[in-house]
């Protein structure tokens, strides 16, 4: 898992404890979960009273690095033991740098930060349906249909034709085009139903394959 | 139910017994073809020349047969009806039994043309699907996702055809069947054969 010079510079600084003590940063690791679990983009997600006496710029900069190290490591679906190497090298950087009067609380912090990075990022690959959706919702795909609604009518006459007599369906897709933020469309198309049937078929078809696929 | 000609209709099929019967078939010939491609002004003055009359009536002449035709055929009139609206016209039996002709050998291909003219959304044409698994994206690595893409074949009652690629997810292709069999289901229903049966 690479991590841009920024991010590591991030996590440094994240693990100092002369900057972040125990408790402000688990509460930096919850709200960096968090805002990648919630729909919605919350500007105010950092305006927490246990964090407001850290400079606003620093606590950008280690939010900005928490959330990257997250999502690189749900893209890669990486394993514990990899999130720890990562930042165990990373600390290691810090321990050169910083004195020995630190170092005890350093390993703590360090400690605490492996497991609860690793901890939590495998939670949060357990709860994948979830996650995977909004991040597979990043990216190309062509509409995906979401739900059809139906009606039966019979033809009695129009302006045309008169004794035209047939019944006939109104079948409407609901469909949301997931590449321009999620805006839904209906396909509408009328058929009869010798036309529906034939439908109906062709997806029958296409789940019986799946079905053997997935015994396969 | 018969047809009610109006005066000037009358007037324009009135030229129709001044001329012979091979004459006013291939009127009926070419106001079938003018329903079916479109008219052709040059076809009239032809027409007119060969019988040393005007063009003008020669036109009316066929625009008659053709609004006779259409009104018969979008009515769906019985033969009988036929014959009685045609009546009053005053021509002679020959004449009239060719117009019936005309009309029964016609009356299901007119009908079919009109139907073109109706107001309508586009119509099934075709389903192609596949299946696909997802593997991995630019987002996120290492996924298993199967999804069905499906391409719809539509087409307008103008004959354009489009297609539009969708796609859909085990699950909801699963639902999607399930709420269309509802929809077939309902045809069969004691409901929808009683109106069926009644509203002929």
């Amino acid at each position: 898992m690479e991590l841009s010079e920024s991010v590591r510079k991030g996590l440094q600084s994240l693990a100092d404890p002369t900057l972040f003590d125990l408790k402000t940063f688990s509460v930096l690791i919850e709200l960096a979960f968090r805002s990648l679990l919630t729909a919605h983009a919350d500007r105010s997600v950092l305006d927490q009273p246990e964090l407001k006496h850290i400079d606003q710029k620093l606590l950008k900069h280690c939010h900005t690095a928490a959330t990257t190290c997250i999502l690189e490591g749900v893209k890669q679906n990486v394993d514990k033991s990899t999130i720890s190497g990562i930042v165990l090298e990373i600390m290691k950087i810090r321990l050169k740098s910083g004195g020995i009067a630190h170092l005890r609380q350093l390993v703590g912090t360090t400690t605490y930060l492996c497991h609860t990075c690793a901890w939590r990022m495998l939670g949060l690959m357990q709860r994948e349906q979830m996650y995977s959706t909004s991040h597979t919702s990043i990216g190309r795909c062509p509409p995906h249909i979401n739900d059809v609604s139906w009606r039966l009518e019979y033809l009695i006459k129009n302006g045309h034709v008169h004794k035209v007599n047939e019944p006939s369906y109104l079948i409407s897709l609901n469909v949301e085009n997931t590449n321009n933020g999620g805006s839904t469309e209906e396909v509408n198309f009328s058929c009869t139903m010798e036309q529906l049937q034939d439908l109906v078929g062709k997806m029958k078809d296409a789940t019986k394959s799946l079905e053997k696929a997935m015994q396969l | 139910m018969l047809l009610v000609l109006s005066d000037e209709h009358k007037e324009h099929l009135g030229f129709l017994p001044e001329v012979d019967s091979a004459v006013v078939g291939e009127f009926g010939r070419i106001a079938v073809e003018f329903l079916r491609k479109g008219t052709n002004p040059k076809i009239y003055e032809g027409a007119a020349r060969k019988l040393s009359v005007d063009a003008e009536t020669v036109q009316h002449g066929v625009e008659g047969l053709m609004y006779l035709l259409t009104e018969s055929s979008k009515l769906m009139i019985s033969e009988v009806d036929f014959q009685d609206s045609v009546l009053v016209l005053g021509f002679t039996e020959d004449l009239n039994q060719l117009l019936l002709q005309l009309y029964l050998e016609n009356r299901k291909e007119i009908r079919h043309i009109l139907g073109e003219l109706t107001p309508s959304l586009p119509h099934y044409h075709n389903l192609e699907w596949r299946l696909d698994v997802q593997l991995a994206s630019r987002a996120l690595r290492q996924q298993v996702k199967p999804t069905v893409t499906m391409k719809l074949h539509l087409e307008e009652s103008g004959g354009d055809k489009s297609a539009k690629v969708l796609q859909t997810d085990p699950a909801t292709l699963m639902h999607l069947i399930q709420e269309l069999e509802k929809a077939l289901a309902e045809l069969k229903t004691t409901h929808c054969r009683r109106i069926l049966r009644n509203i002929k």
